[in-house]
């Protein structure tokens, strides 16, 4: 794995790391705007759009540098 | 040029507050104030009520109001860029005081309502900060390389070591036979020292922190490991951590042959220390 692909990767499992905390724990206060549960699934729906192009985005790279071709 | 005719009009309260956590007001003290104001693209001011005090920035209604937020929250990039601001502004509370996390996007439509939350609940809130004064949550995950474990740990069993006696001197198809079942037998071990290895890392842990919990184990796609997970767990522990990571060490050193790994991470604030509903008063 290049160093890159290793920074890629510390940053998505560092978002996922705070995900966990930022949306599923800390204090539900009353505030006048909150997150409602369905409102949390289109969060993780989100997120997982932006995971999968990060993944994506991986493979397309891998699949140059296998084939050599590219810059 | 086209007027955008549904767009209606910025109105004069068209500002909220995003409402990021709870301190104290004796330890929020002038300069960690004016570092808030200053550090990040958000402003961050400090809402004093009583002994209170929230930790908040003025948001626009129109990028966090209900009808909105749904369409935002699809929006990956605000999400991410929302979601880390959250943590930034709490980790930089978190260098001087002691701070109650609130859920992401928590936002309150004026200055009155969110002073009248910060009074309302004053006494559930205040108990909340009590119990995290002076400390910080870390997370605790463990992995267990399972080549390490065949190589090492799976060889205390019995049965294991027989197989391994025999396979060395059979022949053919019974040696193939035998060594099938031998990552069998390997395989039922490392399932059951995975529910062993939690126990002892969560009792050992919980020893030296304030409290601690175990928390779902994550998948190798969210984990981004390839190992398996055996254990995840948080704990709240005092903020110089100094116990806990000696604890910690003395554990990695331990059950490292086994083919655990250990990996820390934190200090963040304590999400998992705080309730989750607070109640009403």
């Amino acid at each position: 794995m290049s160093m890159s692909e290793q920074q890629t990767l510390k940053h998505q499992v560092t978002l996922l790391e705070l995900v966990d905390r930022v949306l599923n724990r800390g204090v539900v206060v009353s505030g006048d705007i909150t997150l409602s549960v369905a409102d949390v699934d289109l969060v993780y729906v989100g997120l997982r759009v932006l995971l999968s192009s990060v993944a994506t985005l991986e493979e397309s790279r891998e699949r140059i540098s296998a084939t050599g071709a590219g810059p | 040029m086209t007027t955008p005719a549904a767009t209606a009009p910025l109105r004069r309260n068209d500002l909220g507050w995003y409402l990021y956590g709870v301190a104290a007001a004796d330890e929020t003290s002038v300069p960690l104030g004016a570092r808030l104001a200053a550090g990040a693209a958000q402003k961050v001011e400090l809402v004093a009520e009583g002994s209170l005090v929230g930790v908040a920035s003025r948001v626009s209604l129109q990028e966090f109001d209900e009808p909105t937020l749904p369409e935002r929250l699809r929006d990956a990039t605000w999400l991410e860029e929302k979601i880390r601001a959250h943590e930034q502004v709490l980790e930089r509370v978190l260098e001087d005081a002691s701070v109650v996390p609130c859920r992401f996007c928590t936002v309150y439509r004026s200055e009155v309502e969110l002073r009248r939350f910060l009074s309302e609940r004053r006494e559930t809130l205040q108990a909340a900060l009590d119990r995290v004064r002076g400390k910080v949550e870390v997370g605790v995950k463990a992995f267990i390389d399972s080549d390490r474990f065949t190589a090492g740990r799976a060889k205390q069993n019995d049965d294991i070591r027989q197989l391994e006696t025999q396979i060395s001197t059979a022949e053919g198809g019974r040696a193939y036979m035998e060594r099938r079942r031998l990552e069998q037998l390997v395989a039922s071990e490392l399932e059951r020292f995975r529910g062993e290895a939690a126990d002892r890392i969560h009792t050992h842990l919980l020893a030296a922190a304030e409290d601690g919990l175990a928390l779902p184990l994550q998948t190798p796609e969210l984990s981004g490991r390839d190992e398996k997970m055996v254990f995840n767990g948080a704990y709240l522990v005092t903020a110089d951590r100094g116990a806990f990571e000696d604890a910690l060490a003395s554990l990695a050193r331990d059950i490292r042959d086994d083919g655990v790994d250990l990996e820390l991470t934190g200090p963040w604030p304590a999400y998992n220390f705080v309730p989750v509903e607070l109640s009403a008063e």
